[in-house]
């Protein structure tokens, strides 16, 4: 009994921790979706969310809610340049994809650089107090913070689903995603709706940070290695796939966490790598359930085949 | 003089370095950002072998260079199949995963690095024999490359590289020619870091971090990608830049961010203003 409570407390302490990551994979993966490019610009991104509200909160003394809204003013600026000033010069020159791939790297690299020289290499938290008050349910802990997390999370994928399925500009990023000259011809502007895109991202990143700022100390190196999970749920959950994207960050969260139970913690964040391998290596194209049941069913039959052979 | 000396041997290596790099990035045109982790697969496996199996030095470097051609096939093998851009999400999972391996094995020397590596030239003359070697490799692989790009096997990577459809259409293995210039590039990096655990006895594993990759990346973008000699000349120039910063004096962590931003943005600058770099083949996006 004691070792199942403390399984189910493994599994509620990822499913909240895993918001944060979960919200990451959503932007990254609705980028990939419309506007067709693996942004790695995002980590660079995430770091200025990051510093425009710990400056905002910590030096200027302004509140919380302002500090966030700074945060997603300047993130939603750092995108929208990347996009005229960097992607779009490179769509009409015709670049390779190599060239995307160095600019929204290079990019990332710069603006953590940038706010290392501005506010340090030592990793600092949003808010002095990181630890939240906790309540006791059944015999799991649930911390408030805990509580805040999932809570934003299902918002927010309520709101893009929403957003998405009953809004003209949700139903233009999927035109946009589908065939951007396609739905250039019917009218929709592809800019605008890369921009639309960009927008709905910087807030996910935007609330990724603060949550995850709120519960541990952050440098601006940091959020490169919190996109590399990302990419694997990604990657994990079909490329494009925005809310197959989301499952996959919440179930490798978890399975990372129970990792601590069959290896050492210090080897946690190796598990990450290993899964980013497997899935290169046998699941290129996403975790697929309908593969899986076509997979049950063609071994079925050959087992079927092979009795009868016998 | 010892210190111009040992920025030879910096420079040697860094031309090693970038050349091996634009061999994969510039004529290949496959997107990696692992190289310095080849580099340090060759820098350790040297270390270490210097170290418990007393070996010679020349075959302790080329081991250094073969594990390095191992693992590269390791990573591009799988993620080439699929395409070019799973190279790079491989490469980067690659790098920070191995860099995780090194500081958490006592072994390799964890966190704190590698020390004790045994030296192997003694006397005054140690760093100008190191940088003869490390200058003389430098241009011993600048040459090999352009030996291997201005003949048959040259033409046929270019060919692949601006056409892979049509080169597939007329019988060709293109993954077979990716696969082995990415064995060779990396190779030769796991060479320079054998050679550079030699001359400084000591690895620690935030040489090849991130870090270092904005750094070759810009010698080659800023020389150019897809010339010989560019990445040679913008190795050189990129390694003087950081000592002319060094009168500001700054804290050893924030030297890093600064020389670091100053490379990206010498590769933004570059990416918009001159794609060719200094000495590049111009009509390259």
């Amino acid at each position: 009994m004691g070792e199942a409570s403390v399984v189910v407390q493994i599994c509620w302490t990822a499913l909240s921790t895993a918001i944060p990551m979960i919200l990451f994979a959503v932007a990254f993966s609705l980028v990939l979706k419309v506007v067709k490019i693996w942004n790695f610009a995002q980590a660079g991104f995430m770091a200025v969310a990051f510093y425009a509200m710990y400056a905002t909160y910590n030096l200027l003394q302004w509140p919380m809610w302002l500090a966030v809204l700074i945060g997603l003013a300047l993130t939603l600026i750092a995108s929208l340049t990347l996009e005229p000033f960097g992607l779009d010069v490179l769509r009409r020159r015709k670049s390779p994809h190599l060239t995307y791939f160095i600019l929204t790297l290079v990019m990332s690299l710069f603006l953590a650089a940038f706010l290392s020289m501005l506010f340090g290499t030592e990793p600092v938290p949003l808010t002095p107090e990181i630890m939240s008050p906790v309540k006791i349910v059944g015999s799991i802990v649930m911390s408030h913070w805990d509580l805040r997390a999932i809570a934003v999370g299902v918002v927010l994928l309520l709101l893009l689903h929403q957003f998405i399925i009953r809004t003209r500009d949700g139903q233009y990023m999927l035109a946009v995603a589908d065939n951007a000259e396609l739905a250039e011809l019917y009218g929709i502007s592809a800019k605008r709706t890369r921009i639309v895109t960009f927008f709905a991202a910087s807030i996910f990143i935007t609330a990724g940070m603060w949550l995850a700022g709120t519960r541990g100390a952050i440098n601006a190196h940091m959020p490169l290695q919190m996109l590399i999970f990302a990419v694997v749920a990604t990657l994990l959950g079909g490329t494009g796939g925005i809310f197959t994207s989301a499952l996959a960050a919440a179930i490798l969260s978890l399975i990372q966490a129970l990792s601590v139970l069959v290896i050492p913690s210090q080897w946690q964040g190796f598990v990450l790598y290993v899964f980013l391998f497997v899935t290169i290596l046998f699941f290129p194209k996403g975790f697929n359930v309908r593969n899986l049941k076509l997979a049950a069913i063609l071994g079925k039959s050959a087992r079927v085949m092979r009795a009868g052979q016998g | 003089m010892e210190y111009i000396v040992s920025l030879l041997v910096l420079a040697g290596l860094y031309v090693i370095l970038s050349s091996s790099f634009n061999l994969i990035i510039g004529y290949c045109g496959l997107m990696s950002v692992a190289h310095p982790i080849f580099f340090a697969f060759g820098a350790y496996t040297a270390g270490l072998l210097a170290i418990h199996a007393d070996i010679n030095p020349v075959l302790a470097v080329l081991a250094g260079g073969l594990v390095a051609v191992v693992m590269s096939t390791m990573i591009s093998l799988p993620s080439l199949r699929i395409s070019g851009d799973y190279l790079m999400i491989t490469s980067i999972g690659f790098q920070l995963a191995f860099l995780e391996v090194i500081k958490n094995i006592d072994a390799v020397g964890g966190g704190s690095g590698l020390s004790n590596i045994p030296n192997t030239i003694s006397g005054d003359g140690r760093s100008a024999t190191f940088a003869v070697l490390a200058c003389g490799t430098a241009l011993l692989v600048v040459l090999l490359i352009r030996w291997l790009v201005n003949g048959p096997y040259g033409r046929v990577i270019t060919a692949m590289r601006d056409d892979e459809l049509a080169f597939a259409a007329i019988g060709r293995n293109a993954m077979r020619i990716k696969v082995s210039i990415f064995a060779i590039g990396s190779g030769i990096a796991g060479i320079a870091g054998g050679i550079y655990a030699y001359y400084y006895q000591y690895l620690t594993p935030e040489k090849f971090a991130v870090h270092e990759t904005t750094a070759i990346l810009t010698m080659v973008v800023v020389g150019g990608m897809g010339s010989v000699w560019g990445p040679a000349v913008g190795a050189v120039l990129l390694l003087a830049l950081p000592q002319l910063i060094t009168f500001v004096n700054l804290p050893e962590g924030l030297m890093a961010s600064l020389q670091s931003m100053i490379f990206s943005s010498l590769v933004l600058l570059f990416l918009f203003l001159r794609p060719q770099g200094l000495f590049g083949p111009t009509k390259r996006g």
